[in-house]
């Protein structure tokens, strides 16, 4: 059941990406990044906990990201305590369904940077563009103590 | 003139964001300074410039504000330097200065400095906490134990609190009370040098936040008791809230946490009630009012056993119409209006008698419990039509009989309704097609004939090839739940069962908007047929499809502009407990009880003594309805979300013959000897002596209220 309007005066127009509500735009600006995520993780030794503090393997971290060129996340951690991350990702249909079971392993698990009270800041995708539909972001403690993480990711588009 | 309050603390560690995402949501202007130090050679940083806590450039600063807050708080009372630099604000007192906010302030006697000594006021009427002579500077409040944990930090359970008596208002109300506590994490109120309070509150004083033109004011004490059993009391001189001047001493208000705040980042903070009514006291007018709404899930549904109290259904019907007639009645009093989420699916998928149609028509429920089962649904169409009491639709049966939408696969041996545009003996598609490709890059003439258009979120694709994919002219058939054309099937069928209900739609008439079945809204193909169908928002949780955990809501809650608000319940019993034995009852399972589940049973001190001492019921009253409310306000304010109940699950510890009496401890008992209380009245009262409280911050709304201030807030 599509949204229509009326368009040149007598022709109906389904709303659609080609034909969207003529609406006036006033100082409107373009904004390539929105932030999507801000979160504060108690990192400890459990494996396949993500940023959001869940263990369930299948549940995405971020959803509906496939408008998204790269994600930039910043972090800032409260230890040094020796972590690493691991990065999933993996498309979904228009229906928001994953294609399939599982994950693409984009970054496997690699060592968290910095010291205790310091910034950090990842690209995901390193290099190459991303526009994957969801997003998995896992930590692990592998030494030391809890500790809090807390984060920010933005969008890029 | 725009509101606008400075906020004072040290670091960003233990800054707490919710004080940024209240403001937000009020439409408060803000600034923030850093103090450099607890001492009282700290400095000031602020964007003005640095200044010492002392100069007269930084009062000159702080005059360009409505108010100024003191953000730190500590559990312990030996520290000897912490917010000592704000000794020298008590004593800017001139019209010309804004108000300060002392929340859970740090003025221990255990402070050595003397520059902090030697400033503080001579006639400040409060008694200087002492870590080595706590019995003699202060009260030990709420029953004196101590929690299990730091109270400051308490996030949605294990509250601490009292029935609170405003003076000026005089108006009762159960709020998280904490004024100062110690590394014996036991709470402890405030006792007043009373010879100095009287000289304060005979002198004249001019400040537009004086409101009786007098020096101080004692703001709030604990209530008195309202029955001989509850000997929990305090002496004269205990205070919780007290004006000094210009100065506002105030309980806790804010847990520090380096939690960062978002839609769906923030532990529950539940002492909010003080940093809204000290900003209030201080004159700091909003930009906006935040709405109050409460939501039900399933306002008719019902246990086949209900032991120890063994109701019948036509009791547990009697209680539940007894509830909504009450709830009818607020919401026409209040102006608000009380959503309920109707447990559809027994009229196409399920037999079962504890769903709303078959309680209603089930034959395997006595007549006379249908009869009553008819008058709620009477009742709720109603209150559905004058807008008291909208109902939506609540489906348990979409998903694997689990819950809400998308919870599996496939929804195996899923049973449609008939007609309408999905309905048997329609031949529609129950999955995408094989075949999904952009119009704008589609080839002519290479789509099948069964080619149509879909839409999800700004992705429109033209699917084809159905072959295997749709439903026949069969009603029962397995369906595949991630895609928008079972989404469709599914939403269009509790809305037909909404209709043959008896109700004109499915989506909370004007409000369009609903809560979903254990908060699964799905995700994408879910949000874009709720939309198609009218609906503007539901509640959701951020795992949106539990227990198939393949979704998250997107990340700000709002998809295309459907809502997707978050869910907060207080029931007084957990889910896997099926309905509540009592405030507290010791033969209950695990978390059984409100004092279970809430964790509010302090060092046992509700526990030990349950039956001997009458006075642990007060204690549990209170305690729960300092939680719920607590709760409730955060999720009024940070969150912008929707407070549920199950009115049904809470009805069982209710006295069947006067169900909506007010809490009276052992004086009014239910059916087992244990103390009556109705969770949905007493709600509903306590938040409206808190919205009488708050009069320019907070006031009864409904959720369409809840999602215009979410879109005027929450921007692009």
């Amino acid at each position: 059941m599509p949204v229509r309007f009326l368009r040149n005066a007598s022709e109906l127009a389904d709303v659609s990406w080609e034909t969207p509500l003529p609406v006036q735009v006033a100082n409107a600006k373009p904004v390539p990044a929105d932030t999507l995520l801000v979160a504060t993780t108690s990192v400890d030794t459990t494996a396949n906990r993500d940023l959001l503090g869940s263990t369930s393997t299948e549940l995405p971290t971020l959803d509906a990201c496939g408008q998204y060129r790269k994600l930039v996340w910043f972090y800032f951690r409260t230890s040094d305590a020796a972590t690493t991350y691991r990065v999933l990702a993996r498309a979904t249909d228009h229906n928001g369904a994953p294609l399939g079971a599982g994950w693409q392993e984009i970054v496997p698990a690699t060592p968290l940077p910095g010291a205790a009270n310091s910034w950090g800041r990842i690209e995901i995708p390193a290099t190459t563009d991303g526009y994957y539909d969801q997003y998995r972001i896992e930590v692990q403690r592998t030494a030391g103590s809890n500790y809090n993480l807390i984060s920010k990711i933005v969008g890029v588009r | 003139m725009r509101p606008k309050v400075c906020l004072v603390l040290s670091n960003f560690i233990g800054f707490n964001r919710v004080w940024l995402q209240v403001l937000r949501n009020l439409g408060i202007d803000y600034t923030l300074c850093i103090a450099t130090s607890g001492a009282t050679s700290a400095n000031i940083q602020t964007p003005q410039g640095v200044f010492s806590p002392s100069s007269p450039d930084l009062r000159g600063y702080f005059r360009q504000f409505d108010a100024v807050i003191l953000c730190d708080n500590v559990g312990d009372l030996a520290l000897t330097s912490f917010i000592n630099y704000s000794v020298f604000w008590m004593s800017w007192n001139a019209p010309e200065d804004p108000a300060f906010l002392f929340f859970n302030p740090y003025f221990s006697a255990a402070i050595t400095e003397s520059a902090y000594n030697n400033n503080f006021p001579s006639d400040f009427p409060i008694v200087r906490p002492n870590p080595s002579d706590l019995a003699g500077t202060l009260y030990a409040a709420d029953g004196g134990s101590p929690s299990s944990f730091n109270p400051l930090v308490v996030s949605s359970v294990g509250g601490r609190g009292a029935c609170v008596l405003f003076l000026a208002e005089n108006i009762r109300a159960h709020v998280m009370t904490i004024c100062n506590t110690h590394t014996d994490n036991i709470p402890y109120y405030w006792r007043l040098d009373t010879a100095k309070h009287s000289t304060l509150a005979s002198a004249t004083y001019t400040h537009r936040v004086a409101r009786n033109g007098r020096a101080g004011e004692i703001l709030a004490v604990p209530a008195p008791p309202t029955n001989a059993e509850d000997t929990e009391t305090y002496p004269t001189d205990c205070v919780v809230a007290y004006r000094y001047r210009n100065i506002f001493w105030l309980p806790h208000a804010m847990a520090r946490t380096p939690h960062s705040v978002s839609f769906w980042d923030s532990p529950v903070n539940s002492f909010l009630f003080w940093l809204l009514y000290g900003l209030q006291l201080a004159g700091v007018r909003p930009r906006y009012r935040l709405p109050v709404q409460m939501e039900t899930d399933h306002p008719l549904d019902s246990f086949a056993s209900t032991a120890p109290f063994n109701f019948s259904y036509l009791q547990q019907m009697q209680m539940i119409l007894a509830q909504f007639d009450y709830m009818r009645d607020f919401a026409r009093r209040k102006n608000t209006a009380v959503i309920n989420g109707v447990r559809v699916g027994g009229r196409h998928r399920t037999t079962s008698i504890t769903f709303h149609w078959n309680l209603m028509y089930s034959t395997s429920v006595p007549a006379e419990a249908r009869a009553v089962a008819q008058q709620v649904n009477q009742l709720l169409i109603a209150g559905h039509r004058e807008g008291t009491l909208p109902c939506g639709v609540h489906d348990h049966t979409a998903g694997n009989y689990q819950g809400g939408y998308w919870l599996g696969d496939v929804r195996a041996g899923f049973r449609r309704h008939s007609g309408m545009r999905y309905g048997a003996p329609n031949n529609v598609p129950i999955n995408r097609g094989r075949c999904c490709v952009a119009p704008h890059v589609l080839p002519a003439g290479v789509a099948g004939a069964d080619a149509q258009t879909v839409q999800v979120g700004d992705t429109e694709l033209v699917e084809w090839d159905f072959t295997g994919r749709a439903s026949g002219t069969s009603d029962t058939f397995d369906l595949p739940l991630g895609n928008i054309h079972a989404a469709r099937m599914i939403i269009e069928s509790e809305i037909e069962e909404m209709l043959a209900l008896g109700f004109p739609d499915g989506y909370c008439a004007g409000h369009k908007y609903t809560n979903t079945a254990a908060n699964a809204s799905g995700g994408e193909c879910y949000w874009q047929a709720l939309k198609e169908f009218g609906f503007r928002g539901v509640r959701s949780a951020s795992a949106c499809n539990t227990p198939h955990q393949t979704k998250r809501v997107v990340a700000n809650r709002l998809w295309y502009g459907f809502h997707l608000v978050t869910d907060i319940e207080f029931d007084l019993q957990a889910a896997e407990a099926g309905y509540t034995r009592g405030l507290y009852y010791p033969g209950s399972p695990p978390q059984g009880d409100a004092v279970r589940r809430w964790q509010l049973d302090h060092g046992n001190d509700i526990s030990s003594g349950w039956t001997s001492n009458p006075a642990l019921a007060w204690r549990a009253y209170r305690r729960v309805l300092c939680q719920g409310i607590g709760n409730w306000l955060f999720t009024t304010a940070v969150v912008l979300g929707g407070f549920y109940i199950h009115a049904y699950t809470n009805s069982m510890i209710m006295s069947p013959s006067d169900p909506l009496a007010r809490f009276d401890g052992w004086s009014k008992q239910n059916v087992i000897g244990e103390p009556h209380y109705c969770h949905s009245v007493e709600l509903l009262e306590n938040m409206d002596a808190v919205v009488q409280l708050l009069p320019e911050y907070l006031y009864w709304g409904t959720i369409t209220d809840v999602m215009d201030h979410r879109e005027r807030v929450m921007g692009g």
